[in-house]
C-alpha cells in the first residue's frame, strides 16, 4: 500500500489499520467457552443498509465476488465496496460444484495460476479463520488406454519440470490407493495407470464462501443477497453505477463475477462474451463409512468421485453436450454416471444416489476464464470460468483486487484478457481442463 | 432366542403378518423370529427390540419414529446392502441384519461421550475449530470421517443383477391411496392405459390401517383395480422423479429376479398422489426410541399386530391422534393422558435414559410413561409437482406448504392429501374426477373439472417451549437452527447449508416443515416469505445398479476378429474396439509390409458416407483445405480443426459418385465427428441438403500394403482396371473383390508403400480377408496388427491426430500449414488460424522428426525436450526402433528455437539421465520422395 498508482477510485484507498476490528475469534477454545456460558456467536454477515455510493460494486456473491471483496478490504484498504447477489451467498455455481482443487494443468499460464490458488488455499482457514476443510487427499486421473497413458506421462513431465508434484503411477499403486478401484486387466476399460497429484483435494465450498463473507464483512465490506442488478449505467464509455431492485448506487468500478449470467450481466453494460453456457450437473450418494480416500478422475468414462467427510460419493461429469440455462437435473445423466462409476468399481452398486443438481458453466472457447478490463472503462470482467472455476477462485479474487485498487492488471492474469479473442492469443486448457475440473 | 413375539398382540383386522410362517433371521448377531408379512423393525418390535441404530453426530439411540420407509432411527445394514429401510423392508428368512453407525456395540457406544459434550458441538461447529496448527487438520478429519454416518460396503460385494424397462402408457398414478386407487379406476374406465405405482407393499395407503370401515371401501377399491386389465399396478415401487415431456422414472424393488428394476415411462399424463407425511414435533427428548408418531402406532398395531408400549400419553391435534388413541385402547395399552392440541395443550418435554421414562407436561407434571404418540401436522411431500414446475407455497390455515396450482403443465395432475383434506368419499370422488381428466387429456380430449379439495384447519405446531431435534438423521436440533439464524444464516437455504438439516437420508420430507417453522421463530419472518428449499430428484434414493441397469457397454470387434484370436493377435484395447495389436513380432509384420505385401484389418477406421448436393460446402466447411474440385473417382486428404485452430481430426474423403461421397475418420474420432457434422448441419445450415449416415459397421475395411500389392489385388478384383495409369494415387474406385460386389478401394498409403484400402459390405469381410490371405501365399502374405502400422507410419513420418498433436496444436503446428487455404469463403477455425499464420508462426511449437544420436536409443513418448538450463523445449509425440533403418525414429513437438534441421537437442527420458537426438530434415525416414507409395 506504499504506492499511489493511477487507480479507478481515483483515490488513496484507505489503510489497513483503519480498517474495523476483527471479526469475534473461532478456535476450539471458543467454541468451549461460548458452549460453556452459552453465550451467542455474533452474526457472520447481516443485511446492511444499501449506501447511494461505494468505491467499488462487485456482482456475484460466490466465491470470485467474495474474494474479490476481502483482499480488496485485507490487501488494499478498499472497504467502501458493495458485494451484490440476486440470491443468497453462494448459491449460484459456488454452492453447486463438487469442489476439487488441484493444478496439474498443461500451459505454463494455468500451472502458475491454478498452482498460486492451491496455495492460497492451503492457508485459507488461518487467514480467514474459518475452517474449509481443505482436504489435500490426492488426485488420480485415470487411463483406459495407451493414448490417455501417454496423455498422463505428457502432463506429469511438464509439472514436474514446474516444480507441481504429479506423477505417473501404476494399477498396483493405484490399487494401494484406491482398494475399491477394479484395477484388473479384465476390466471393460481396464485402469493401466493413472496421473496422481498429491496435493489435489477436495474443499468444504460453503465454508470458503461463508468465510470470504464473514472476514470481508468485518473488514467493513457490504454484503446485499437477494439484490438483484437491473442495470449498468455507463456514460461516455465510462461505467457509473448499477441499478438493483433495492435502489440505485454510484461507483465508478463494478466488477461482475457471476457465473451462469455473464453474458446477461455483461449485457446490461453493452460489452458481449464469447461464452455458451451449459448446464453441469452432479449428484450424491447417501451416506457409507469411508472407503475411498482419494478423488478419482476418469476423463474417457466421463467421471469423477470423491467421498465427503459425511460419506457420501459425490459425483460430477462432463457438461451436458447441449447449450442451457436449465438447472434441472436429468435421468440419463444419473443413468450413464452409475453406469461408469460401476465399470470403475463394481461393489458399490448397491450405493444409492440421493439427490441430483445442476448449476451452469460459461464455457469459452479456449476453456480458459475471461478476466481483466473491457472496453467499458471501470468495468471489469471475472467471468468465464467453465467447469474449474471453483479451484481459481482465491486467485482469482485476489487478482481482481488488485486489479481494482491499482487500475493495473496483474501480470498473472495478463493471458486471460477479453481481447485476446479478438486477437487469436488463446490459453488452450482443454485438454487438462475437460473432465478432470 | 427367547420371549417371541412377546408384544405380538391378538389378530387384528388388517393385519399382514400370516401367523403360520415364521422366518428366522439375525439382529445385532444373535437369532429371532419375525412373521412372514413383517418389516423388519416390525419383526424386531413384536420381539421386544426396540433400538435400531445410533445417531449421526452424538450417537444418541434411536428407536422407530414413523414406522414407514422414512424413518431416520430405523436405517440398517442388511447382509451387504447398507443403509436399507428397516421400518419399510420385508423379513425375509435369513437376514442378517446389523445395526449402523455403532461402534464398538449398539448398546456400548464411545461415541456417546458427544452426547456429554453436546452443547459444544452445535451446528457448524467444525468451521469453527481444527484451524491451527494446519498440520493437525488432516488428523482431525480422519476422525471426523469416523462419524461419518450410514452401513458399509466391501469391495468384495458381487455387482448383482438389475435391469431395465421401457413403458409407453396413457397414465402414471403415483400412489395408491384412496385418491390414487379412484383416480387409476377412472382413468382406467376413459379408455386409457394405466401404470399405478405404490411404495408400500401393497394397496390402499392408510385406509390399510383406519378401521373396519376404511378396510371395507379398500377391498372394494382393490377389486375394482383388479377388474381392469388395463391397469398395471407396481408395488414396493415408487415414482423418483419426472423429467422434461412427462419423463418419469419409476424404481421397481426385487422384480422378476433383479434386485431393483429402473422402470422408464412416457407418460401421458402423471398424477401425483402421495397421500401425506406425518410431522413430528419438536421438543425435548423427541427423539427417544418410545416417542412416536401416531401414524407409527397406527401401523404397528394394525399392519403388524404389534403393541407399541404399554403406558402411553398422547398429544393429538388431528382426528389420526384421535385415532390412534382409540387404537391403543383398544389393545389394552393404558393411554394415561391425552393432551388436546386443538385445545392449546401440549408437552414440555421427555426424558429417559436410552428410551423414553416419563414426558413433562407444561405445568410441570410428571408422567411416567413408556410410549409418548404425537399427531401435530403433516407435510405434503410436493417432489414431484415441484418437479414440474410448481413452487409450493404456504398454506397457514393447514399449517402446510401446498402446491400453488400455478406452473403445472396440463400433463400433471395432483390429488388427494397432497392437494387437501377430506373425507376417504371426498378423496375418492377427487381422485376420480382427476383420474377421469387425465384418461381424457392423455386421449386427447379435453376432459372435465375437478371438485375443490379443501385444506381443513389445524393447528399450526412446531416446537414446544423445549428445543428438540429438527432432524434426526443428521442430529440438527431446533436449537442449531437458532444459532444459525443468530450468525446471519438466516435464509432456508443458508440454514439448509450450514445445519445440514433436510439434507440426511429423508431429504427433507420429515425436517423442512420444523426447520424453516424455527427459522421463523428465530427471524420473526413468516413462513411464507421464508418459503421452502428445492426439491430435487430422486423421491427415494435409487440405487447405482438400478441406475446402471446390465450396462450395455458395447465391445466392438470386426468381423475378422475370430480369426484374428484363432492366429495368434495380441488384443488392444481402443476405445470400444478390440483389435490386434501384432501377431507375435511387430517388427518382422512391418518387415514383410516393405518388401511382400501385408493385410490389416482397419475396420474402426470411423465411415461416413455423405449425400446430396450440399456435400462440397459441407467439406469446404468443416475441413482446412479445399472441396470444390473434386472429381467422381478421387480420393483427398482432409485436415478438421475446432474454431480454436486446433486439429481435431484427419482422413481421407472420396467422392463415389456425382453426389455420394465417403468420408474416414480417424477410430478415436468417429463420432466426435458425426456430431460435428450433424451440429453443423442442424445448426448453422439446415438449408444445406446433405445426409450424413454413419457406416463405420456396415464395412469391414482391409487395407493392403507392400510392394506387391499390386499383383495381390490382380487376382482378386474383377472389373477395375488397376494399372498405375488406370488407378493412381489418391483415386477411388468401386467393384468386385473376391467375388464381392459394391465394394470401395482407394489407393492411400499411411505405411508410405504402394497401398489399397477397401471397404466391404462387413458380412463379407471374413470372407474377403481369408481370400486375401490366399490369393497371396505365395507372395508371402502376412497379416500385420496396429503396432507394425505405427512403426510403418512413423518411418514413413506420417502424424496420428492426438498422439503427434494435442489440444493445442494448430494445423500449422502439425506441419499441415501448407493444407489451409485462407482463400475459402469459410471454414470451421479460419479466424484463429488466420490469425495465427499472421502472428503465431514465430512462437508456436512444430512437429519435426528426431534421430537419437545413439542408434540404440529409443526414448519413452512423453520425453521432455529440454534446454541446457531445465527449461521445456518440446516433447517426444511418437517414438520407435525402426526395423527397416535398424535405429530409433521420433517425432516431437518442438520449439521453434530447436526446429531447425541438424540441430541437436537434449531428451530427459522421464525415468532421469538425458539423451540427445538430431532434428531431421523431414517428417520421414523411409522415402521421403514418395516413390513407393507412387508407384
Amino acid at each position: 500500500m506504499n504506492q499511489s498508482p493511477p487507480s479507478f477510485v481515483g483515490r488513496r484507498a484507505r489503510s489497513l489499520r483503519t480498517a474495523r476490528r476483527g471479526p469475534a475469534r473461532y478456535s476450539a477454545f471458543d467454541l468451549i467457552r461460548r458452549g460453556a456460558l452459552g453465550t451467542d456467536w455474533p452474526r457472520s454477515f447481516s443485511q446492511p443498509e444499501l449506501r447511494g455510493t461505494y468505491d467499488a460494486v462487485i456482482i456475484g456473491a460466490g466465491v470470485h465476488g467474495l474474494a474479490t471483496a476481502y483482499y480488496l478490504a485485507a490487501n488494499h484498504g478498499m472497504t467502501n465496496v458493495a458485494v451484490l447477489d440476486k440470491a443468497y451467498i453462494g448459491g449460484g455455481g459456488s454452492g453447486r460444484n463438487t469442489a476439487i482443487v488441484r493444478s496439474n494443468y498443461l500451459t505454463p499460464e494455468g500451472v502458475r495460476f491454478y498452482d498460486r490458488s492451491v496455495k492460497l488455499y492451503e492457508n485459507l482457514a488461518v487467514d480467514l479463520n474459518y475452517n474449509v476443510m481443505f482436504s489435500q487427499r490426492g488426485h488420480l486421473t485415470l487411463a483406459h488406454n495407451d493414448s490417455s497413458l501417454r496423455t498422463m506421462r505428457w502432463r506429469a513431465e511438464v509439472n514436474k519440470l514446474q516444480g507441481i508434484d504429479s506423477e505417473v503411477i501404476d494399477p498396483d499403486h493405484i490399487s494401494r490407493l484406491v482398494p475399491y478401484l477394479d484395477v484388473s486387466p479384465e476390466a471393460r476399460y481396464p485402469v493401466l495407470g493413472a496421473l496422481y497429484h498429491p496435493p489435489g483435494g477436495t474443499i468444504r465450498h460453503d465454508a470458503v464462501n461463508w468465510g470470504y463473507a464473514r472476514a470481508a464483512e468485518h473488514l467493513g465490506v457490504h454484503i446485499h443477497q437477494y439484490t438483484e442488478v437491473t442495470a449498468i449505467h455507463v456514460e461516455s464509455d465510462r461505467v457509473t453505477g448499477v441499478s438493483t431492485n433495492r435502489g440505485d448506487i454510484a461507483a465508478p468500478v463494478v466488477v461482475n463475477c457471476t457465473a451462469g449470467w455473464a453474458s446477461t450481466v455483461c449485457d446490461l453494460a453493452g460489452v458481449r462474451l464469447p461464452l455458451i453456457t451449459h448446464p453441469l450437473q452432479a449428484a450424491v450418494t447417501e451416506p457409507v463409512k469411508m472407503f475411498l480416500r482419494a478423488v478419482v478422475v476418469s476423463g474417457s468414462l466421463h467421471v469423477y468421485v470423491s467421498q465427503t467427510d459425511r460419506g457420501e460419493l459425490v459425483f460430477g461429469a462432463s457438461v451436458d453436450p447441449y447449450p442451457s440455462y436449465s438447472m434441472r437435473g436429468s435421468l440419463e445423466f444419473t443413468e450413464e454416471l452409475a453406469g461408469h462409476v460401476l465399470e470403475l468399481m463394481p461393489s458399490i452398486a448397491k450405493l444409492r444416489v440421493l439427490r441430483q443438481w445442476a448449476g451452469l458453466c460459461d464455457m469459452t472457447p479456449d476453456y480458459s476464464p475471461i478476466m481483466g478490463v473491457t472496453p467499458i472503462d471501470g468495468f471489469l470482467l471475472d467471468v468465464g470460468w467453465g467447469t474449474y472455476g471453483y479451484k481459481a477462485g482465491p486467485v482469482a479474487g485476489e487478482a481482481m483486487a488488485e486489479l481494482v485498487a491499482t487500475g493495473k492488471t496483474p501480470e498473472i492474469i495478463s493471458a486471460f484478457d477479453l481481447a485476446r479473442f479478438a486477437e487469436g492469443r488463446l490459453v488452450g486448457e482443454k485438454g487438462a481442463a475437460a473432465v478432470g475440473h | 432366542m427367547t420371549g417371541a413375539a412377546s408384544r405380538r398382540l391378538p389378530a387384528q383386522a388388517g393385519e399382514l403378518v400370516d401367523r403360520s410362517r415364521p422366518l428366522a433371521f439375525r439382529w445385532d448377531g444373535r437369532s429371532y423370529v419375525g412373521l412372514e408379512g413383517d418389516t423388519i423393525v416390525s419383526a424386531l418390535l413384536a420381539c421386544g427390540v426396540d433400538v435400531f441404530s445410533r445417531s449421526f453426530k452424538y450417537s444418541r439411540s434411536r428407536g422407530v419414529l414413523s414406522a414407514s420407509f422414512v424413518d431416520p432411527g430405523c436405517t440398517v445394514q442388511v447382509d451387504d446392502e447398507p443403509n436399507v429401510r428397516g421400518a419399510h423392508r420385508r423379513l425375509a428368512a435369513g437376514m442378517d441384519v446389523r445395526p449402523q453407525n455403532v461402534w464398538p456395540s449398539l448398546r456400548f457406544d464411545v461415541k456417546t461421550a458427544n452426547g456429554l459434550v453436546g452443547r459444544f458441538l452445535t451446528a457448524g461447529f467444525y468451521y469453527k475449530t481444527f484451524i491451527k496448527p494446519q498440520r493437525l487438520w488432516p488428523a482431525y478429519q480422519q476422525v471426523l470421517s469416523r462419524f461419518a454416518s450410514g452401513g458399509v460396503t466391501s469391495r468384495q460385494n458381487a455387482h448383482g443383477y438389475y435391469d431395465k424397462r421401457y413403458v409407453h402408457v396413457d397414465v402414471v398414478v403415483a400412489g395408491a391411496g384412496p385418491a390414487g386407487l379412484a383416480a387409476a379406476v377412472a382413468a382406467a374406465d376413459t379408455g386409457a392405459g394405466v401404470l399405478l405405482v405404490e411404495e408400500e407393499y401393497e394397496l390402499g395407503g392408510h385406509l390399510r390401517f383406519s378401521g373396519e370401515e376404511s378396510l371395507s371401501t379398500l377391498s372394494e377399491l382393490r377389486a375394482q383395480v383388479a377388474a381392469r386389465p388395463s391397469i398395471e399396478v407396481m408395488t414396493d415401487a415408487v415414482v423418483t422423479g419426472r423429467y422434461d415431456d412427462n419423463w418419469v422414472a419409476v424404481l421397481q424393488r426385487n422384480v422378476g429376479g433383479a434386485i431393483e428394476r429402473l422402470v422408464k415411462v412416457r407418460a401421458g399424463v402423471l398424477v401425483a398422489a402421495p397421500g401425506l407425511i406425518e410431522r413430528p414435533y419438536v421438543f425435548a427428548g423427541n427423539d427417544l426410541p418410545g416417542v412416536m408418531l401416531s401414524t407409527a402406532v397406527r401401523r404397528l398395531v394394525n399392519l403388524y399386530a404389534v403393541k407399541p408400549g404399554e403406558r402411553a400419553v398422547v398429544l393429538t391435534a388431528n382426528a389420526d391422534g384421535d385415532a390412534a388413541v382409540a387404537d391403543l385402547t383398544r389393545v389394552g395399552v393404558n393411554v394415561v393422558r391425552v393432551l388436546d392440541g386443538r385445545a392449546g395443550e401440549t408437552i414440555r418435554r421427555a426424558t429417559g435414559r436410552g428410551r423414553l421414562q416419563a414426558v413433562e407436561l407444561e405445568d410441570g407434571t410428571v408422567l411416567p410413561t413408556d410410549l409418548l404418540v404425537t399427531a401435530t401436522g403433516w407435510t405434503a411431500p410436493t417432489s414431484l409437482i415441484n418437479m414440474a414446475g410448481d413452487r409450493p407455497v404456504w398454506n397457514p390455515t393447514a399449517a402446510r406448504f401446498v402446491p400453488s396450482g400455478d406452473g403445472l403443465p396440463p400433463t400433471v395432475l395432483a390429488t388427494g392429501g397432497l392437494v387437501g383434506d377430506g373425507s376417504t368419499d371426498e378423496l375418492i370422488a377427487h381422485g376420480r374426477a382427476a383420474g377421469t381428466l387425465a384418461g381424457d387429456r392423455a386421449q386427447g380430449r379435453a376432459g372435465g373439472g375437478v371438485p375443490d379439495l379443501a385444506c381443513e384447519p389445524h393447528p399450526g405446531m412446531f416446537r414446544a417451549s423445549t428445543h428438540g431435534f429438527v432432524d434426526f438423521s443428521e442430529d440438527v436440533s431446533s436449537k442449531d437452527v437458532v444459532a444459525a439464524a443468530k450468525e446471519g444464516y438466516d435464509s432456508s437455504e443458508l440454514v439448509k447449508r450450514f445445519t445440514t438439516a433436510t439434507m440426511g437420508p429423508s431429504q427433507g420430507k420429515l425436517e423442512t416443515i420444523n426447520t424453516i417453522a424455527v427459522l421463523s421463530e428465530a427471524t420473526g419472518r413468516a413462513i411464507e416469505d421464508l418459503g421452502t428449499t428445492v426439491w430435487r430428484p430422486p423421491y427415494a434414493p435409487i440405487s447405482l445398479g438400478a441406475l446402471a441397469g446390465r450396462i450395455f457397454e458395447p465391445t466392438r470387434v470386426s468381423p475378422m476378429q475370430g480369426w484374428h484370436e484363432g492366429h495368434g493377435g495380441v488384443p488392444l484395447l481402443a476405445g470400444q474396439w478390440i483389435r490386434p495389436d501384432h501377431y507375435g513380432d511387430a517388427a518382422q509384420e512391418a518387415r514383410n509390409v516393405r518388401e511382400n505385401v501385408g493385410i490389416i484389418d482397419v475396420t474402426p477406421l470411423g465411415k461416413l458416407e455423405l449425400s446430396g448436393p450440399d456435400v462440397p460446402r459441407l467439406l469446404n466447411l468443416v475441413y482446412v483445405n479445399k472441396w470444390s474440385k473434386l472429381a467422381v473417382g478421387s480420393v483427398r486428404y482432409g485436415v478438421m480443426c475446432a474454431e480454436d485452430g486446433v486439429v481435431m481430426d484427419d482422413g481421407v474423403t472420396g467422392r463415389l459418385d456425382e453426389d455420394r461421397y465417403l468420408m474416414s475418420t480417424t477410430s478415436s474420432g468417429a463420432a466426435t465427428v458425426w456430431e460435428w457434422l450433424e451440429n453443423w448441419l442442424q445448426t448453422a445450415h439446415s438449408d444445406w441438403r446433405v445426409h450424413v449416415t454413419p457406416v463405420t459397421t456396415a464395412y469391414a475395411s482391409i487395407n493392403v500394403a507392400g510392394p506387391k500389392s499390386r499383383e495381390l489385388m490382380q487376382r482378386v478384383v474383377e472389373g477395375v482396371e488397376l494399372s498405375t495409369e488406370a488407378f493412381g494415387y489418391m483415386q477411388v474406385r468401386q467393384g468386385r473383390i473376391a467375388g464381392v460386389d459394391d465394394c470401395v478401394m482407394w489407393r492411400i498409403g499411411f505405411t508410405g508403400e504402394l497401398s489399397y484400402e477397401m471397404h466391404v459390405p462387413a458380412s463379407y469381410g471374413l470372407h474377403v480377408w481369408e481370400a486375401l490371405l490366399q490369393a497371396g501365399e505365395d507372395l508371402g502374405i502376412r497379416a500385420f496388427g496396429v503396432e507394425a502400422q505405427r512403426i510403418l507410419r512413423l518411418e514413413k513420418g506420417h502424424l496420428i491426430v492426438a498422439q503427434d498433436t494435442d489440444g493445442l496444436t494448430r494445423a500449422h503446428s502439425a506441419g499441415l500449414g501448407g493444407m489451409v487455404k485462407l482463400d475459402k469463403d469459410d471454414f470451421a477455425g479460419k479466424p484463429e488460424l488466420a490469425w495465427h499464420e499472421r502472428y503465431g508462426l514465430a512462437t508456436a511449437p512444430r512437429l519435426v522428426a528426431l534421430q537419437p544420436v545413439d542408434a540404440t536409443a529409443v526414448p519413452p513418448e512423453a520425453s521432455q525436450i529440454i534446454s541446457s538450463n531445465g527449461d521445456i523445449l518440446g516433447r517426444v509425440t511418437s517414438s520407435r526402433m525402426s526395423p527397416t533403418l535398424g535405429h530409433g525414429v521420433c517425432l516431437a513437438q518442438v520449439d521453434p528455437a530447436v526446429a531447425a534441421a541438424g540441430t541437436v537437442v537434449t531428451i530427459r527420458l522421464p525415468g532421469g539421465g538425458d539423451i540427445r537426438a538430431t532434428v531431421q530434415e523431414d517428417l520421414a525416414f523411409v522415402d521421403p520422395e514418395g516413390v513407393r507409395l507412387r508407384a
